[in-house]
């Protein structure tokens, strides 16, 4: 990309949006700040502004309803502070449309990695759609469905298949259980969550270099799973 | 004394209607007399007869037969030829001195039941107006006091006898009155009977007078909420059955009135439950708000001085690091204290869900990937563990606590081994350690909060990790222990039930 990312940090705390500021700017991108809700949302718009990292504690305000304001015309990523540690929080946060969370306290390592991989996601985007994905030594083909590993063929079951290509279709953004279900099963069988866990061992199984500690089909506790290139 | 008795009211208003009777017969007389050149001696009859009729209606029975007895010797005496004589010329007028005593003892009759049956309809309306005024006052009654209250009072003006409702105790069963400071008392045997069998019980009280004493159950259509118990005064048998349908109604309405407090309580103790709930939440997400910004602050801004250009001389690079690691441990504790609360004060809210072990296994694995850098952990999980349900976010807490404490306790470069297996209905996971193990007397200390297995100088943690896995475990219906091996290390061992695992479909492949 030739332009710089345009990266705005929607948080109350001077001393946060502060060391944030250096962590971003560290990975090339030029950064807006904003303390409040409504400044957020119209930095966010006059910028135009290609990542948000916001906090969902802000005092004006559910950072929530942000990210539905925010969806109804941009599709940027959008990663979550978040200081709560239940679960149904991140999941509504993610469901109204953000793509990451980082609870506090997180190091500067985590944050970047974080960034990193949500701005691939966004030149990805503007480049030509590929439908070739690939990670570790598997090579995905989506035009052929054809998987393999390592050169070899692996053969997968048509839902074991549709699960991997909803997963490698949003890298580096958490996927909701319920989202996933209502993709690969239906949106009747958002209640079977035995199925998406043991589907998802499965694919480790058969793709993971390790299964019990994978690197690239990932769990978000009590959330859902993220894939990571 | 007889001469008194004789002037009491009764005799004297007796006395007054004989001589009213007397009057009107002269009465009707001296009326008659002038008309009789003009009209037939049966027409006369009829004034004499309309003379009983009036009586009859106004004055009662016994006054009436003497009205139509005087009635029919003034008509023999003054106008049945011979006049002023009592002989009767004509046998037929015999017919007409019966036909106005039957007339006016006919009259009588028809007009005393009148009076009574006027006098029931009264009562049963004074009766329905009553049991609506009761309705009206318990269907408003706001406790349960309010209701004993009414129905007391109600019993006492209406049937003029003495009430006491029994309610049954939710804990031990036992029925008792509403104030269980009244000294009132009743047949206890009689009332559970009478509770039990669901129907009316009557007694004859040998002590009070000899009235009867009834147990009614106040029933609903769900279940037996209590039994009335009524203490009627001496009275006739007809009355006491007349008070059947109205104890009845009275029975039917109490019913209605103690359900509907009883359901009021349930739906008030649900909401201040909730209210409770939702408060407590909210502060508990306040605090850690507040606890984690500064944290948060304090971790980041050690993370950022590593970014500073010119690069900060060595020193200054670890204490950033030290200040960094300091900011994470404090973290980790902040952490604990809020679990523990959160589990401790609201009871721990389950979001049990199927899933295999192995995956929050890896999840905490990864977790503690910066503390246990270079610990060499060995997983050995059976391979055909069955699918379980728990709650994967506590679970992880759980076993990043004992992974923790493993490596904590136990020399840098010796493994921790984590397994699972199944053992009949249970899944067994240890975590087994090389370090001094447990003392044999601090074993069931060790899950209490605040009590560390060692008390190392520079070791953090407030010692809540194992209270904190109790609390969890025992909430998923498992147990938890922690023993000493023979060969040495310490070994911390929890089950979960292994309950009835869904199944999944095969797919056409």
């Amino acid at each position: 990309m030739n332009t710089r990312a345009k990266v705005l940090i929607v948080e109350d705390e001077k001393q946060i949006r502060r060391f944030v500021r250096v962590a971003v700017e560290e990975e090339g991108c030029q950064v807006y700040e904003a303390e409040t809700l409504k400044s957020g949302l119209s930095e966010a718009g006059t910028r135009q502004v290609d990542l948000l990292v916001l906090d969902l504690g802000l005092p004006d305000g559910d950072g929530i309803e942000l990210i539905r304001e925010l969806r109804v015309w941009s599709d940027a990523p959008v990663l979550i502070l978040s200081a709560r540690t239940q679960e149904q929080d991140k999941i509504d946060a993610l469901d109204a449309g953000a793509d990451d969370y980082l609870i506090k306290p997180f190091s500067v390592g985590e944050l970047r990695a974080r960034v990193r991989a949500l701005l691939r996601r966004r030149n990805r985007q503007t480049e030509s759609a590929s439908p070739l994905v690939s990670f570790a030594d598997v090579h995905m083909d989506l035009s052929r469905r054809l998987v393999t590993r390592a050169a070899l063929e692996v053969h997968l079951t048509p839902l074991e298949y549709r699960l991997l290509s909803v997963l490698v279709a949003h890298p580096g953004k958490v996927l909701t259980q319920r989202f996933l279900l209502a993709e690969v099963w239906g949106p009747s069988h958002i209640e079977r969550g035995h199925y998406l866990r043991v589907y998802v061992g499965r694919l480790r199984q058969k793709l993971e270099g390790d299964p019990t500690q994978p690197k690239h089909l990932l769990t978000e506790t009590g959330v859902g799973y993220r894939f990571q290139p | 004394m007889r001469f008194t008795t004789w002037f009491s009211a009764k005799n004297y208003g007796h006395l007054q209607n004989i001589g009213l009777t007397v009057a009107a017969c002269i009465g009707t007389t001296w009326l008659a007399t002038p008309l009789l050149g003009y009209l037939d001696l049966a027409n006369i009859v009829m004034l004499f007869l309309l003379n009983v009729l009036v009586v009859a209606v106004k004055l009662g029975r016994h006054p009436a037969i003497l009205a139509s007895v005087l009635s029919v010797l003034c008509f023999d005496f003054f106008f049945v030829p011979p006049r002023f004589s009592l002989a009767v010329s004509n046998i037929q007028y015999l017919i007409t001195f019966l036909a106005m005593l039957v007339t006016a003892l006919l009259t009588t009759h028809l007009m005393s039941v009148l009076a009574q049956k006027a006098q029931e309809a009264l009562k049963r309306e004074q009766q329905t107006q009553a049991l609506y005024g009761l309705a009206k006052q318990l269907a408003g009654a706001l406790a349960i006091t309010q209701v004993k209250e009414t129905v007391e009072s109600f019993v006492k003006s209406q049937l003029l006898a003495s009430a006491l409702v029994l309610v049954v105790d939710d804990a031990s069963g036992a029925l008792h009155p509403i104030d269980t400071s009244e000294p009132e008392t009743f047949d206890a045997h009689q009332a559970a009977n009478a509770y039990e069998r669901g129907t009316l019980l009557r007694h004859v009280d040998g002590a009070s007078g000899g009235g009867e004493v009834w147990y009614l159950p106040i029933q609903t259509s769900v279940r037996p909420r209590g039994v009335l118990v009524v203490r009627l005064g001496a009275s006739t048998s007809a009355e006491t059955e007349a008070s059947r349908p109205l104890l009845d109604a009275l029975a039917s309405l109490l019913a209605v009135a103690l359900e509907r407090l009883h359901y009021a309580q349930v739906a008030q103790d649900a909401e201040v439950q909730m209210l409770t709930e939702r408060l407590r939440n909210s502060i508990l997400s306040a605090l850690s708000h507040d606890l984690r910004t500064p944290l948060t602050a304090m971790v980041g801004l050690a993370d950022a001085l590593f970014l500073i250009k010119p690069v900060l001389p060595e020193q200054a690079l670890e204490s950033a690091q030290a200040l960094h690691e300091q900011g994470e441990r404090l973290a980790s504790m902040v952490d604990k204290l809020l679990d523990m609360a959160r589990l401790n004060a609201g009871g721990v809210t389950l979001r049990r869900e199927w899933q295999p072990l192995d995956e929050v296994v890896g999840t905490s694995i990864q977790l503690l990937r910066n503390a246990l850098s270079k610990r060499f952990i060995d997983v050995r999980l059976d391979q055909d563990l069955p699918l379980l349900e728990f709650d994967a976010v506590l679970m992880e807490r759980v076993l990043c606590n004992l992974l923790e404490n493993a490596a904590k306790y136990s020399p840098p470069d010796t493994p921790i081994v984590l397994q699972a297996k199944t053992l009949g209905d249970w899944v067994e996971v240890s975590v087994i350690d090389q370090g001094p193990g447990f003392a044999e007397h601090q074993h069931d200390d060790l899950f209490k909060m605040f009590v560390r297995g060692h008390s190392e100088p520079g070791s953090s943690g407030m010692g809540m990790g194992l209270a904190i896995c109790k609390t969890i475990v025992q909430a998923h219906g498992g147990t938890i222990d922690a023993s000493s091996r023979s060969q040495g290390g310490g070994c911390v061992r929890f089950t979960l039930p292994k309950g009835n695992p869904p199944t999944i479909d095969d797919e056409a492949a």
